[in-house]
């Protein structure tokens, strides 16, 4: 089942830590498959991680092709066991998350990042990014320690409607 | 909630707008959300804020059917009683969102500028820059305000996110905005809000 539905709050699974994946084996490799693939059916989705799709093991997706904030790009991008290896230069900007439809919030990350874990192929790797592309793998990382944008806000005055008309 | 339970949403009630305001102290929100849930009433969405040392509480509450108003503001008169605050509840007109109707979604289709107006107080502030927006079609979706600085050098400071519908044109009326208010001496810097989805 390639492309799957894509939870929202409260589904418990989005709030936990996600397991280690350890080897990355055929079960490892769908599931980078159907991460890619449900990345891809979700406009302007540029990242998913598992808990998204209900799988509580630690692996996402990012793809920030085209996105006019980015400037690493490092294409389509899987990683199992990711490590955030450096984050620097911190900076603010308005977040939203397909498993929060209804909510933005300001959070501040680091626009300098490096991240390592193991592609779809088991090899390990380490890729430098920055600006949209760090925000995306860092919000992505976020997912696998159980949280969301909402945990991350300065307090309660930078969470804001996503649709401001009704 | 606990043991897992979840709000049942039922149609079978009626919204209300409850406002709360006294001098503010430790237990003000404990208190008043303790006799709401004995009602049996849900919390939905609110603002609650310190304003010049007094807490404001502005609060959309689900009621059980057949409680009204009165009932509501009389099972919050001891609260209010001990904490002196000034309570007021009125039932709402529900609003039912309709697609087809009214404003487009600017998150899609208009644009969203979030201002930041600061400077010397001075009457008419929000007055003007307020008139300017409604002129421009623009629809104040929150605002804040803050009067600090000293007595006899007072400082108004202004936050406003504004929602343009599609084909107004925002920038226009974030000009406009700072030209109405340079007249006072009043800065107003306005930007774009960008919403990353990820």
């Amino acid at each position: 089942m390639p492309v799957r539905p894509v939870l929202t709050l409260p589904a418990p699974v989005l709030v936990a830590p996600a397991q280690p994946v350890g080897v990355v084996d055929r079960r490892a490799r769908e599931l980078a498959a159907d991460l890619v693939d449900t990345m891809r059916v979700s406009p302007g989705c540029v990242g998913l991680a598992a808990p998204q799709i209900g799988v509580g093991l630690r692996a996402f997706v990012v793809d920030v092709t085209g996105h006019r904030k980015a400037r690493s790009c490092h294409g389509v991008f899987v990683l199992f066991d990711p490590v955030v290896e450096r984050a620097s230069d911190p900076s603010a900007a308005r977040e939203g998350c397909m498993s929060v439809p209804d909510l933005t919030g300001d959070v501040v990350r680091a626009s300098r990042v490096v991240v390592s874990g193991l592609d779809p192929d088991g090899e390990r790797r380490t890729f430098e990014v920055d600006a949209f592309e760090a925000r995306a793998v860092l919000h992505e990382v976020d997912h696998l320690d159980g949280l969301l944008f909402l945990d991350r806000v300065a307090g309660p005055h930078a969470v804001f409607p996503r649709k401001v008309y009704r | 909630m606990h043991n897992g339970a979840v709000v049942n949403r039922s149609a079978d009630v009626a919204h209300m707008a409850l406002t709360a305001v006294g001098v503010d102290q430790p237990g003000i929100v404990a208190a008043l959300t303790g006799a709401l849930e004995e009602l049996g009433c849900n919390l939905e969405d609110s603002t609650m804020s310190i304003l010049r040392g007094h807490f404001a509480v502005l609060l959309v509450i689900e009621v059980p059917a057949g409680v009204g108003a009165e009932a509501v503001e009389s099972a919050l008169a001891s609260v209010a009683t001990a904490l002196d605050l000034v309570v007021s509840v009125r039932p709402m007109r529900d609003v039912h969102p309709d697609p087809d109707r009214g404003p487009a979604d600017p998150a899609r289709s208009g644009e969203v500028y979030a201002f930041s107006i600061h400077g010397a107080d001075h009457p008419g502030i929000v007055h003007r820059a307020a008139r300017v927006l409604a002129e421009a079609g623009g629809n104040v979706l929150d605002l804040s305000t803050r009067l600090v600085g000293s007595s006899d050098r007072p400082v108004y400071v202004l936050h406003l996110t504004v929602g343009f519908p599609p084909g107004s044109d925002a920038g226009a009326a974030a000009d406009a905005v700072r030209d109405a208010l340079a007249e006072l001496g009043v800065q107003s810097h306005a930007h774009p809000v960008e919403i990353d989805v990820l």
